[in-house]
C-alpha cells in the first residue's frame, strides 16, 4: 500500500467530535486495518491527541486504568483512517529478541541454515503501520532500550546482529498505552522499570489520559449490550451496578483492592443477571470470585452500599471470634 | 484484611474484640476511601485523617463507641464520607456560631444536610441504623430526663426528620411531642426551608444558624430556671455522652499539636532531648547471659518452633518476590530458541536433527532488602519473651533461605526509675523539663552481618527476663533506622514489636505523661514521610495505629503460630 497523505477527512465527519481538524487517511483498508465498531464513542481530547499522532507523526502515550478502553480507542481511530495497525503487549514475557528478531534454523534445499528472522519492530517500521505497545509500564528494561531508539521521530533503527540500518517508512506511527502509574508496583518484581519509564516519559511528545466513561454513558452501553435490562427497573439496577464498579475503581486507586471492574466486567455481570435473575449471585460469578480472598470483605462492603443487601462474603456474616 | 476469623478457643476474648474492632475500622476506612473518592483518608485511633491532618468531623453520632455493632459503624463511616463529599469545611468553619450549644446544633444540621444527599440504598439504610442506635443510646442513658437533654434530643430528631424526609425514631415519638410543638411554633419557617435548600451549603446555613441561635437561648433559659440539679445534669450530659466532639482538639497526635498534649515538648518548641547520655549503652545480648543458660534457652525455643508447625519454605517463597529483584545471571544453554550457542554448533554438524542449539538469559532473584525487627524489652513484655523469640526466629530462617539480611534489636533501660541519670538530675537540683531521664540500653540480638546459624544463641537471649525494664521507644526507632541507613540494600524494612506505649517512670514524672509517646509518634511520622525506611508496627494485643500508619494487632496467645506469621506476611504484601 502506498502512503498518500493527499486524501483528507475532517475529524467531525469521521469521529463525531467537535473539531475542524483535517487528517490524512488511506483510500481503502487492508488486512491489518481493524474492524470499525459503529457504536464506538470517541473521547474528544484523546481523539485529538491520537489524530495529532497520526497526522503529524507524534509519539502518543495513552494512560488510563485497566478497562478504560485505551487500545480500543487507538484501534477505532486507525480503523476509520484505514491505517493498518498491530498491537504488541509488553508484559514481562516479551523480550528484546521478540521485538528485534533472532537467528533461527531453517531448512533450505534440504540443508539446515540459520536465518535471521525479523521481529515485529523491523517489520512494522518498513511499512505504513501504527505500532501499539500495550502495558508499556510493564516492559522489561532490555525491551525499553529497543523502544528508546524508536521514539526519536525520524530515528533510524539499527539491527546490530545484521549490521543493517532501517529507515522508518513515512507512514509508520508509534503509540503506547499504560496503566496509570500511581500505585507503584505491587508485585515487587520489577523495581527499576518504573524509573526507566520516567526517563523515557519526555521522549513521548503527547501524553493523554483516558478515564472511565461518565456513569450515564456506561449505563447506556451496558443496556445496549443486554437489552433485557433496558426497561425502567432495569435502568435502576444497571445504575447500581455501575456504582459498584466505580467504588471498586476508587478502591483500586486507594490500594484497598487489587482487582477492579472494567466496563467489560459490568457487561458480563449484566449478562449473568439476565441469565440467573439474581444480581448477588451474578456478581459473585462475574467479579467476586476473581478477587483475592482477603479483599472480598471490602468488595462486599461496596455491594452493600449500592444494593442494600449482604453478600455471603460480608464481614457481617463472618463467624465471630470465640 | 483477614476475614478468615475462625472460632478459636485459644484467643483471649479482649484481644479478639480488639481485633474485630480493628477489622471493622479497616473495612469502614476502605468504604470511606471509595465513597469519598479519596485514597489519602484513613483512621488513626477513632479519628479520620487525610494524610497527616485530622478532619474536623464533629457531629456526635459519627463516633460510635467500641461496643457498637457493625451496622452502626458502617453508618458512621458513610456519614463521614458524605460530609467530605458534600460539605466545604472552610465555609463551615467561617459560618460557625460562637456559643457551645449553637455550635453543636449547627454542626448537627450540616451533618444531617450531607446525609440527606445520600443516593445509594445501602448508604441510606446504614445512616438510619446509626441514627436509631445513637438516639436509643441517648434516650436510654437517661439524658432525655433533663430539660436540656430533651431539648437537644428533640432538635436532633426534628431537624433530621425535616431534612431527610424520614420519620422520627418511633420509640421516643411521644416523649418529644411537647417540645416538638414548641420548636415548630418558634422555628416553623426555618425548619420548612431546610429540605428545600439542602443541596446548597451557603443558603442552607441561614435557617440553620437561625435555628441554632434560638435553641441556644432556649437552652440557656432551661438551665437558668432549673432546680439545683442543673449543674449535675449538665455535667452528666457532658461526661456520659460527649455531645460536642472536637476532633482537632481530641486527636493527640503531634501533627495536630496546636493543643500541645505534651506541655514539655510544646514549651521546648517540640525539641526532644535527653538529660544525659553518659550512661547509655549498646550491648550484645548474648554477652549478658551465661553460655549454658543460652543453650538451654535455645533448646526450649527450638522445641517451641517445631511444635508450632510453621512452614518455613513456604514463607520464604512468599517473601521472595517482596524482598528480591530479578537479575540476569548467565545463560541457560540447550534451549530450542534464543541466541545461538557457539559451543554447540559442532553438534549441528554431528547430528543435524539436533534443535537445542540456543541459549537464553537466565534470571534469578537477588536479595535487595534488609529487615530489622526492633523488639520492645520493657517489663510488660517479659511474659511474651519466648513467644516473640519464636515468632521472629521463624522469619529469620525464611529470610536466611532467600539471602536477605536481617537484624534483631531490642531496647530497654539500664535501671528502673531513672537509675544514674535520675541521680545526677537530683544532684543538679532537679532542673525543670530535663527531657528523657534514664539509662537507655540498646540490645543487639543479631546484626545484619551475622548469619542466623551463628546468631542462634543470641536470639535465645530474649528469654532472659531480667533484661526487661522500661521502654524508651522513640530513640530506639531512631537507632534502628540509623543502623538501616548504613546498609547498602535499596529497600529497608523496620518492624517494631511492642505491647504498648513508651513507659519510663522517671521521665514521665519529671516531664509529663505524653513526652515519650509524642516523641515516638514524631519519629515514626518523620521516617514514614522520608520514605527511607518502610516502618511497620506489630502490637501485641494492642492497636498501634495511633503511631504507625501500617500496623496490625497480634494475638499474644498465637505468637509463633502460623496465623500470626501469615498476618504479618499479608501486611507486608499489601504495603510493599
Amino acid at each position: 500500500m502506498e502512503f498518500r497523505p493527499g486524501l483528507m477527512v475532517s475529524a467531525r465527519d469521521a469521529f463525531g467530535i467537535d473539531s475542524g481538524l483535517m487528517v490524512p487517511m488511506f483510500p481503502e483498508p487492508n488486512e491489518h486495518v481493524p474492524e470499525i465498531d459503529p457504536a464506538y464513542r470517541f473521547n474528544h481530547d484523546v481523539t485529538l491527541a491520537l489524530l495529532a499522532g497520526f497526522a503529524h507523526n507524534r509519539r502518543v502515550l495513552l494512560q488510563g486504568l485497566h478497562g478504560t478502553g485505551k487500545s480500543t480507542h487507538i484501534e477505532q481511530v486507525a480503523a476509520r483512517l484505514n491505517w493498518p495497525c498491530i498491537r504488541v503487549n509488553l508484559d514481562g514475557h516479551i523480550s528484546r529478541l521478540d521485538l528485534v528478531g533472532k537467528d533461527t534454523v531453517v531448512i533450505e534445499d534440504g540443508r539446515q541454515v540459520t536465518r535471521f528472522q525479523e521481529g515485529v519492530v523491523p517489520w512494522a517500521l518498513q511499512q505504513p503501520m501504527a505500532l501499539i505497545f500495550d502495558e508499556y509500564d510493564a516492559g522489561r528494561p532490555d525491551v525499553m532500550f529497543v523502544i528508546q531508539r524508536l521514539l526519536e521521530r525520524d530515528g533510524s533503527f539499527t539491527l546490530t546482529d545484521q549490521n543493517r540500518v532501517l529507515r522508518p517508512h513515512p507512514g509508520f506511527r508509534l503509540f503506547a498505552t499504560s496503566n496509570t502509574v500511581g500505585l507503584g508496583n505491587l508485585n515487587g518484581m520489577y523495581h527499576g522499570v518504573q524509573r526507566l519509564n520516567h526517563a523515557q516519559m519526555d521522549r513521548w511528545n503527547i501524553v493523554a489520559s483516558l478515564n472511565y466513561l461518565p456513569a450515564a454513558e456506561e449505563i447506556a452501553i451496558v443496556q445496549s449490550r443486554v437489552p433485557s435490562l433496558a426497561d425502567g427497573p432495569g435502568t435502576a439496577l444497571v445504575a447500581s451496578m455501575v456504582e459498584v464498579a466505580n467504588l471498586t475503581r476508587q478502591g483500586f486507586l486507594a490500594g484497598d483492592v487489587s482487582t477492579l471492574m472494567s466496563p467489560r466486567t459490568v457487561i458480563s455481570w449484566a449478562e449473568n443477571v439476565a441469565v440467573f435473575r439474581d444480581p448477588a449471585l451474578a456478581f459473585r460469578l462475574s467479579f467476586v470470585n476473581k478477587c483475592d480472598e482477603s479483599e472480598r470483605t471490602v468488595v462486599a462492603e461496596y455491594f452493600q452500599r449500592c444494593f442494600d443487601a449482604e453478600l455471603e462474603e460480608s464481614f457481617e456474616r463472618a463467624p465471630a471470634y470465640a | 484484611m483477614d476475614s478468615t476469623a475462625t472460632a478459636d478457643r485459644t484467643v483471649t476474648p479482649d484481644t479478639a474484640a480488639r481485633r474485630r474492632q480493628q477489622q471493622i475500622r479497616q473495612l469502614c476506612a476502605a468504604s470511606i476511601r471509595a465513597l469519598a473518592a479519596d485514597p489519602a483518608l484513613d483512621f488513626r485511633g477513632d479519628h479520620l485523617y487525610r494524610g497527616r491532618t485530622v478532619l474536623p468531623l464533629n457531629a456526635p453520632h459519627l463516633y460510635p463507641d467500641d461496643a457498637a455493632d457493625f451496622g452502626s459503624s458502617r453508618g458512621a463511616a458513610d456519614g463521614m464520607a458524605l460530609r467530605l463529599l458534600h460539605s466545604d469545611a472552610s465555609l463551615h468553619a467561617r459560618l460557625r456560631p460562637a456559643g457551645q450549644t449553637a455550635r453543636l446544633v449547627f454542626e448537627l444540621l450540616e451533618q444531617f444536610r450531607t446525609e440527606s444527599l445520600a443516593g445509594q440504598p445501602g448508604v441510606v439504610r446504614n445512616l438510619r441504623v446509626r441514627h436509631e442506635a445513637w438516639s436509643t443510646q441517648f434516650h436510654r442513658s437517661g439524658l432525655t430526663e433533663t430539660s436540656l437533654g430533651l431539648l437537644l434530643y428533640t432538635v436532633a430528631q426534628v431537624c433530621r426528620s425535616r431534612v431527610t424526609g424520614e420519620p422520627v425514631v418511633a420509640e421516643t415519638e411521644d416523649l418529644i411531642e411537647q417540645t416538638r410543638g414548641r420548636l415548630s411554633a418558634l422555628l416553623g419557617s426555618d425548619l420548612a426551608l431546610l429540605r428545600r435548600l439542602r443541596t446548597r451549603q451557603a443558603d442552607y446555613a441561614e435557617p440553620a444558624l437561625a435555628i441554632a441561635v434560638v435553641v441556644e437561648s432556649l437552652a440557656d433559659s432551661a438551665q437558668a430556671n432549673n432546680d439545683g440539679g442543673a449543674e449535675r445534669s449538665a455535667r452528666k450530659t457532658r461526661e456520659q455522652f460527649s455531645l460536642l466532639v472536637d476532633a482537632e482538639e481530641d486527636a493527640w497526635l503531634p501533627e495536630t499539636a496546636a493543643s500541645g498534649t505534651s506541655p514539655t515538648l510544646a514549651d521546648d518548641g517540640g525539641a526532644y532531648r535527653a538529660f544525659t547520655t553518659a550512661y547509655d549503652r549498646v550491648q550484645r545480648a548474648d554477652s549478658l547471659v551465661r553460655v549454658e543458660l543460652l543453650h538451654d534457652y535455645r533448646r526450649r525455643l527450638d522445641k517451641r518452633i517445631v511444635d508450632s508447625g510453621v512452614n518455613v519454605a513456604l514463607l520464604a517463597r512468599r517473601l521472595e518476590p517482596l524482598l528480591c529483584v530479578p537479575v540476569t545471571s548467565g545463560w541457560n544453554s540447550g534451549q530450542e530458541e534464543g541466541m545461538i550457542d557457539g559451543s554447540r554448533l559442532s553438534q549441528l554438524v554431528c547430528s543435524p536433527a539436533e534443535r537445542r542449539l540456543f541459549q537464553t538469559e537466565r534470571h534469578e532473584a537477588r536479595p535487595a532488602t534488609v529487615v530489622t525487627f526492633l523488639i520492645d524489652c520493657s517489663g510488660s513484655m517479659k511474659q511474651h519473651g519466648e513467644g516473640i523469640a519464636a515468632y521472629v526466629d521463624v522469619f529469620l530462617r525464611a529470610l536466611e533461605r532467600i539471602g536477605v539480611a536481617s537484624e534483631v534489636l531490642g531496647f530497654t533501660t539500664g535501671a528502673w526509675n531513672g537509675g544514674k541519670a535520675a541521680r545526677d538530675w537530683k544532684r543538679a537540683r532537679s532542673p525543670r523539663r530535663p527531657g528523657r531521664l534514664n539509662e537507655v540500653n540498646h540490645l543487639l540480638f543479631k546484626d545484619a552481618d551475622t548469619n542466623w546459624r551463628k546468631a542462634r544463641p543470641g536470639i535465645a537471649a530474649l528469654l532472659k527476663t531480667t533484661l526487661y525494664r522500661e521502654g524508651i521507644d522513640g530513640e530506639a526507632v531512631q537507632w534502628a533506622a540509623r543502623r538501616l541507613a548504613d546498609r547498602p540494600e535499596q529497600r529497608r524494612i523496620l518492624i517494631v514489636l511492642s505491647d504498648g506505649s513508651p513507659a519510663d517512670g522517671a521521665t514521665a514524672l519529671a516531664n509529663d505523661e505524653h513526652y515519650l509517646q509524642q516523641h515516638l509518634a514524631t519519629v515514626v511520622r518523620e521516617l514514614e514521610d522520608s520514605g527511607a525506611v518502610n516502618v511497620f508496627g506489630v502490637g501485641l494485643g494492642l492497636d498501634m495505629s495511633p503511631y504507625f500508619s501500617r500496623s496490625l494487632i497480634l494475638d499474644t496467645e498465637r505468637l509463633g503460630q502460623p496465623e500470626g506469621v501469615r498476618e504479618l506476611t499479608c501486611l507486608l504484601e499489601r504495603s510493599l
